[in-house]
């Protein structure tokens, strides 16, 4: 594919805010300024910024919970994101729902469930809306390798094929569902892609480590359900850097394996194939880094400066 | 005019949908079939197939669908045949549906209905036979509706409809075919308010659904006793309206729950707890809870029966009470 200068450093921008706020997190967790439990996405990165490269205005998104930045992405505030990691009030839930639940609707954001699945089929509903009112965007949803063996996966897959609802799956499969290793939890060797054919959908398997690769796939996926022909799935291969959670020592996986991925790293790939065409400098590289590191270090001021919400809030949102 | 429950909670369809053209209904067997029961039919003809939709036996799907298009804009009537089989779509209800507004934002509204035929129906077995409102009263976030005849089911499902808040909305299937005067007229009744379907000075008796009918029956026995019994009907568990039941012990000193499901961990442990916490002063003895065994309903009809507590066992219990 021929791409513009411009999109391809948009690309790039969008791929490396998703590593440079899942590095944040994690330096931030260490720090002691995070309640709960983060799951760091640092590997994953491409699938999401590549996938929603394809985003149109009026598009529906459904999160998983290893890229937290595309909140971000589709218009979150970094001081809206922080706020509800670190349990302010100027979150978007004032701090009731926390990291995995960094969402607003007013961002087309359907939201996301820590019971993990139960929410797969929010995007089949959002596409039923689209199809309702004959709109022909479509909803994105993602979830992961493990989750790809859970119930409501399939049958929403079954559903949205059945009402040929225009819904995109997006498969992160970094390998790993906490320690069991996809071979270990999945009968087929891609989960997602290897089901869709089940179902009657079209599929893609990309290189999760290449964020054009992803593109790509996503585009002619997502060119297929604009067109009206029902939803798609795609499955996008990489590896989980850190553990499952901050603190998971990962003894069930090789040293020497994880340290071959991350040499696989989309950002790198990106930043070289940048660097090659002439199309920006490393000093443009370096300023990206250090402005973005600003601008997440004043979010994360201005949420530790915000106050919780007290007692006397803890029914609010509860009913309308 | 005179209609049957299972036409009332039909007519409280229609009439929202025409009224409303973001209600959608959905459900297993509930378009050219009509739903089980026939509650549902002419609606496929009427409002066509964009609004009146068959599901695969999925409920995990549809009810996730169910949220993402509330979320988005439409008002889906969702119906989950039985409610035991809300419990394939459990975690769906109780964490997502539930939870989703406060745990995402104000925003997040889920203006979505759930309802389900449930209850004892001659040798269902056990596992289609539950009343399961407890669950459901368990998980805040939920409202939940628990109709005893047909003019209150279709004033509570019209204004469920409405509602922005997800519903669980239950109708019991022993009750699809009594029928009950319904005006003409627009109406709804809002949640939270309980009616009391007979006045009385001795005994406040607090029944759900098809018990109602039940406490009626043994309150007419106990009356030609000399017993006078105030029946009290929440319509709706959640919200629950506490402030009718404190004027009616506050009157009766006495109180009881009739319940249908099994007495454990079941909605009168729920309000007998509360009544003994906030209303003790009001109270001349301990709250009785008659509700069904601590058993799977049983296929035998006979022992169904004597499962589920009937008219002659509630007046038993509240002649023990005086």
């Amino acid at each position: 594919m021929e791409y513009s200068n411009e999109f391809l450093v948009k690309l790039y921008e969008e791929l490396l805010h998703c590593r440079l706020f899942e590095k944040k997190l994690v330096d931030t967790y260490a720090l002691g300024k995070i309640p709960g439990h983060i799951h760091s996405g640092l590997g994953g990165e491409a699938c999401y910024a590549g996938t929603l490269a394809t985003r149109q205005q009026g598009d529906y998104f459904k999160n998983s919970h290893r890229c937290i930045a595309v909140a971000n992405l589709l218009g979150v505030s970094l001081e809206t994101a922080f706020s509800e990691i670190m349990a302010k009030r100027t979150g978007n839930a004032g701090g009731r729902g926390g990291v995995n639940h960094v969402s607003q609707l007013k961002y087309n954001m359907l939201g996301f469930s820590a019971t993990l699945a139960c929410d797969i089929g929010l995007a089949g509903g959002a596409a039923m809306r689209l199809q309702y009112d004959g709109i022909d965007n479509i909803a994105y949803t993602f979830y992961g390798d493990g989750t790809a063996n859970r119930g409501p996966v399939h049958e929403a897959m079954n559903l949205a094929a059945v009402w040929k609802l225009p819904v995109l799956f997006v498969c992160d499969n970094n390998q790993f569902g906490i320690s069991t290793h996809v071979s270990q939890g999945s009968s087929v060797p891609n989960p997602a892609a290897d089901r869709a054919a089940s179902y009657g959908m079209p599929s893609a398997i990309a290189d999760g480590t290449d964020v054009l690769n992803v593109y790509e796939a996503a585009k002619k996926l997502t060119d297929h359900i604009r067109a009206g022909n029902g939803p798609a799935v795609l499955e996008c291969k990489n590896y989980r850097w850190r553990g499952h959670f901050e603190g998971d020592q990962t003894p069930y996986r090789d040293k020497k394996v994880t340290e071959e991925w991350m040499q696989k790293d989309s950002v790198a790939k990106m930043e070289k194939l940048l660097l090659d065409k002439k199309i920006i400098d490393q000093a443009t590289i370096d300023n990206m880094y250090q402005q973005f590191d600003d601008e997440m270090e004043r979010a994360i001021a201005f949420a530790e400066a915000s106050p919780a919400i007290t007692p006397e809030e803890i029914y609010e949102y509860l009913y309308v | 005019m005179l209609v049957t429950f299972a036409q009332a909670v039909g007519d409280a369809m229609k009439e929202e949908m025409r009224r409303d053209d973001r209600i959608l209904v959905f459900g297993e067997d509930i378009a050219e079939f009509g739903n089980i029961f026939g509650i549902t039919r002419g609606m496929l003809e009427e409002f066509g197939p964009k609004r009146v939709r068959n599901t695969p036996i999925s409920e995990m799907a549809f009810i996730g669908a169910a949220m993402g298009a509330a979320e988005t804009g439409l008002r889906p009537c969702v119906e989950l045949m039985y409610a035991d089989f809300s419990l394939v779509a459990f975690a769906e209800i109780y964490h997502c549906i539930a939870k989703w507004r406060y745990m995402h934002g104000p925003e997040y509204k889920l203006p979505l209905v759930i309802r389900s035929a449930m209850g004892s129906s001659f040798g269902a077995t056990g596992e289609h036979s539950n009343c399961l409102e407890s669950l459901y009263m368990h998980s805040p976030g939920l409202l939940v509706a628990s109709p005893s005849n047909a003019y209150d089911a279709k004033g509570l499902l019209k204004e469920a409809i409405r509602n922005d808040n997800p519903v669980m909305f239950f109708e019991h299937k022993q009750l699809y075919k009594t029928k009950g005067e319904v005006p003409e007229e627009e109406y709804t009744i809002p949640f939270g308010v309980a009616d009391i379907k007979r006045e009385g000075s001795d005994v406040t008796v607090i029944a759900i659904g098809l018990m109602v009918g039940r406490a009626l029956e043994a309150a007419e026995a106990l009356a030609k006793e000399g017993v006078s019994v105030e029946v009290l009907d929440p319509r709706t568990l959640v919200p629950f309206d506490k402030e009718a039941v404190r004027r009616s012990v506050s009157k009766t000193h006495r109180a009881m729950v009739v319940e249908e499901s099994n007495k454990t961990s079941g909605v009168g442990a729920e309000i007998a707890a509360m009544m003994q916490e906030e209303m003790y002063d009001e109270l001349d003895g301990p709250v009785v809870r008659v509700a069904a065994l601590d058993v799977p309903l049983p296929y035998n009809i006979e022992l169904e029966k004597y499962a589920i507590p009937d008219a002659e066992q509630i007046a038993a219990a509240i002649r023990k009470m005086l």
